[in-house]
């Protein structure tokens, strides 16, 4: 089985930072900002109304080299209207649906050059969406024999006039990107393992908290298994940024040692959708933390509801 | 000689079910008091106890108002009775310390010193809960509880001190303590017409927000049907029966494991088309401390279902980590032709129909309604 790495890691966030304090006087939450201050939740990021999930996008990929080119691009979306950069005006106007199919992943690879690349999409696995994008760049590259590198992006904003407050948890405008490629250094991707229950696609805050405790320790247990890897071998777990009472929970029913969930951009990113991962991994990243060899647990759970969960091992030589 | 027999808390979903008892297996003639405000709701309960005990009882029958967290509630009742029921009490296991103590301790020590004060009475019978001994594990005899206990909730607590008083205060009473199991069904149908912290617990279970379930697998749970309880209760009432404490409950061996019940419960839940659909998964079980800090982080989330599906199974939580055995060798020996105990299958007959019902929400198929709605 051919192995794939993961390499270099970028995120924009919303222009417009402010407090959960801000949050609440401007009416964007439902929990009091006292609440989610208690969940963790300091700051958030919202984009100004002519700031786009694309720009936030292609401010993700420009953090990242891909002079080189790409073989592939895949695009995820948690909200599908994010997965496209048309005019609904221009379509009102003259009633034509291709104001409707102007792809951002398409736009992506015009204004980086990446002329080689093809496009994928993905837009129906939530906050999952970048370890989906993962898991399916792992795929291609498996597949694809000529190809060496898939650059992988989510990107979402919330629409204006929206809450920004999912099951509790404080949200932010944001996107991230990465590479995977055939080659080393970076962190090899080990397993990734998903869990989508459809029975629950239109799942209550509720009902997706209650869920939580319930699927998350399968989608872990099943994806170590995959592995051939116990909890014990997992050196660090990078999760999404939700609560941090909930993995500190977790931590428990896993047998995780705390202190090894690294979810350090939390009081300041908030959950910014399919970004926290790539956000979170860069910070164990740039704090010096990861050593060769170790492994990482990535896991993240979505509307849909959609659970992934990857696991990485560093390599010698990660940059 | 007929007897006079008083029941407290009468219109009480145990207290009914005692009084239809008494009716039908003896001649007692019945004083029944209930709490009532004023006048309308007396006459409110006293329709209700008519109709709830039928046509022919009233010449049986005799309702009294009375609100025993008042000083001499009972004095407008003649003290020529044979026995006390007491059953009035506050049985919520969220209920607060003060109004636990006033309900159910202070209340108790009133009805007694009524008691004391009855020369004819041969039984005093006070309706406690098994769960009056705390946090003992291990074997428990049918005695008064001694030395210092921790009690996983005030309820659990003021019936302990309750027992107490009785045993300490009042040792010259023929008093006897029947402490009682959890009642999860009317009968061995699984009827459910009142709901209690069992059938709210599976209710969180069924809608999926509730996904970790405090406790060891192995925990024997005592459950019950009202019916099992209220003829224990005549049963002890008689002046044939020795005084003392009481376990009226399934014997041990007849106890079910916490985790067969769970599997019970989903076995159940998995018969239903919607609940499948939803795919939601069988609880994991957790430590207590896990619990405790599930339930201390999901105060920030407020009103929140999921929230409040925690705290209602936060006050009992501890006691699922802290199995018992209950001797009931002096029930069984006053009580020998007691019924068996139907186990799991009265898990899953109360469970079908919980299930079928949405939690009385729906009309049972026997058009039965329950008398409360699930907190």
């Amino acid at each position: 089985m051919k192995s794939t790495y993961l390499q270099d890691l970028a995120f924009s966030l919303g222009a417009i930072g402010g407090s959960v304090k801000d949050a609440e006087r401007e009416g964007l939450l439902r929990s009091s900002a006292d609440d989610l201050a208690a969940a963790g939740f300091d700051r958030h990021h919202r984009c100004p109304p002519d700031e786009t999930a694309y720009d936030l996008a292609r401010a993700a990929v420009t953090g990242l080299d891909v002079a080189d080119g790409v073989d592939a691009i895949i695009y995820s979306t948690c909200l599908p209207g994010n997965g496209s950069v048309g005019d609904p005006a221009a379509f009102a106007a003259d009633r034509d649906v291709k104001h409707l199919m102007e792809f951002p992943a398409s736009r992506l690879q015009a204004d980086f050059g990446l002329g080689s690349a093809v496009v994928f999409g993905l837009s129906q696995q939530g906050c999952t969406g970048m370890l989906g994008a993962l898991r399916l760049a792992d795929a291609l590259l498996a597949r694809e024999s000529g190809w060496s590198r898939v650059l992988c992006v989510a990107a979402d904003r919330f629409p204006a006039d929206a809450v920004y407050e999912q099951s509790y948890n404080l949200i932010s405008d944001g996107a991230a990107a990465c590479v995977v490629s055939a080659a080393p250094p970076g962190l090899r991707l080990v397993a990734a393992h998903q869990i989508t229950n459809g029975g629950l696609h239109a799942a209550t805050d509720d009902e997706s908290v209650g869920t939580f405790f319930s699927y998350v320790p399968r989608l872990v247990r099943d994806c170590l298994s995959r592995a051939g890897l116990t909890i014990g071998d997992i050196d660090w777990v990078v999760p999404q940024n939700t609560n941090h009472n909930a993995w500190q929970i977790l931590a428990r029913l896993l047998g995780v040692d705390p202190s090894k969930v690294w979810q350090k951009s939390l009081p300041e990113t908030a959950h910014a959708i399919s970004a926290d991962n790539i956000i979170n991994l860069k910070s164990l990243r740039n704090a010096g933390r990861i050593r060769p060899g170790e492994r990482i647990l990535l896991v993240m759970a979505g509307h849909g509801l959609n659970w992934q969960a990857v696991v990485l091992e560093a390599t010698e030589g990660l940059a | 000689m007929t007897r006079r027999v008083l029941v407290t808390g009468a219109d009480g979903y145990l207290g009914l079910r005692t009084v239809q008892r008494l009716l039908a297996e003896t001649d007692d003639r019945l004083v029944l008091s209930v709490r009532a405000a004023d006048r309308t709701e007396l006459a409110d309960k006293k329709s209700r106890l008519e109709r709830e005990t039928g046509t022919t009882a009233h010449r049986r029958v005799e309702v009294v108002p009375a609100d025993l967290t008042e000083d001499a509630p009972l004095a407008g009742v003649a003290t020529d009775l044979a026995c006390i029921v007491h059953a009035a009490a506050r049985t919520n296991f969220d209920i607060g310390r003060d109004t636990a103590r006033r309900v159910n301790a202070d209340a108790t020590a009133r009805v007694a010193e009524f008691a004391a004060a009855c020369p004819r009475l041969d039984r005093f019978l006070f309706l406690s809960t098994l769960v009056s001994v705390g946090c003992r594990t291990g074997d428990i005899a049918e005695t008064v509880t001694e030395g210092d206990v921790e009690h996983a909730n005030h309820y659990e607590w003021s019936k302990e001190q309750a027992e107490r008083r009785l045993a300490e205060r009042f040792a010259h009473l023929p008093w006897s303590i029947a402490r009682l199991s959890t009642i999860v069904a009317d009968d061995d149908t699984g009827r459910v017409t009142q709901y209690n912290a069992f059938h709210n617990t599976l209710k969180m279970l069924f809608y999926g927000l509730l996904s970790l379930m405090p406790g060891l697998p192995d925990t024997p749970l005592y459950l019950a049907t009202a019916e099992f309880t209220a003829r224990g209760i005549v049963r002890l009432t008689r002046p044939e029966t020795v005084g003392g404490v009481y376990h009226l409950a399934p014997s041990p061996d007849e106890a079910v494991p916490l985790g067969d019940v769970m599997n019970t419960v989903f076995d159940i839940f998995e018969r239903d088309p919607a609940f499948v659909r939803r795919r939601l998964l069988r609880p994991e079980f957790c430590d207590l401390g896990t619990f405790a800090f599930m339930v201390d982080a999901t105060r920030g989330l407020g009103a929140s279902p999921a929230a409040g599906a925690l705290r209602s199974v936060a006050p009992f939580s501890e006691q699922m980590f802290r199995p018992k055995r209950f001797d009931n060798s002096r029930l069984r020996a006053s009580w020998p032709d007691a019924p068996a105990a139907s186990g799991l299958p009265l898990v899953a007959a109360t469970c079908a129909t919980l299930v079928g019902t949405r939690w009385g929400r729906n009309p049972a198929p026997n058009g039965v309604t329950p008398d409360a709605v699930p907190q």
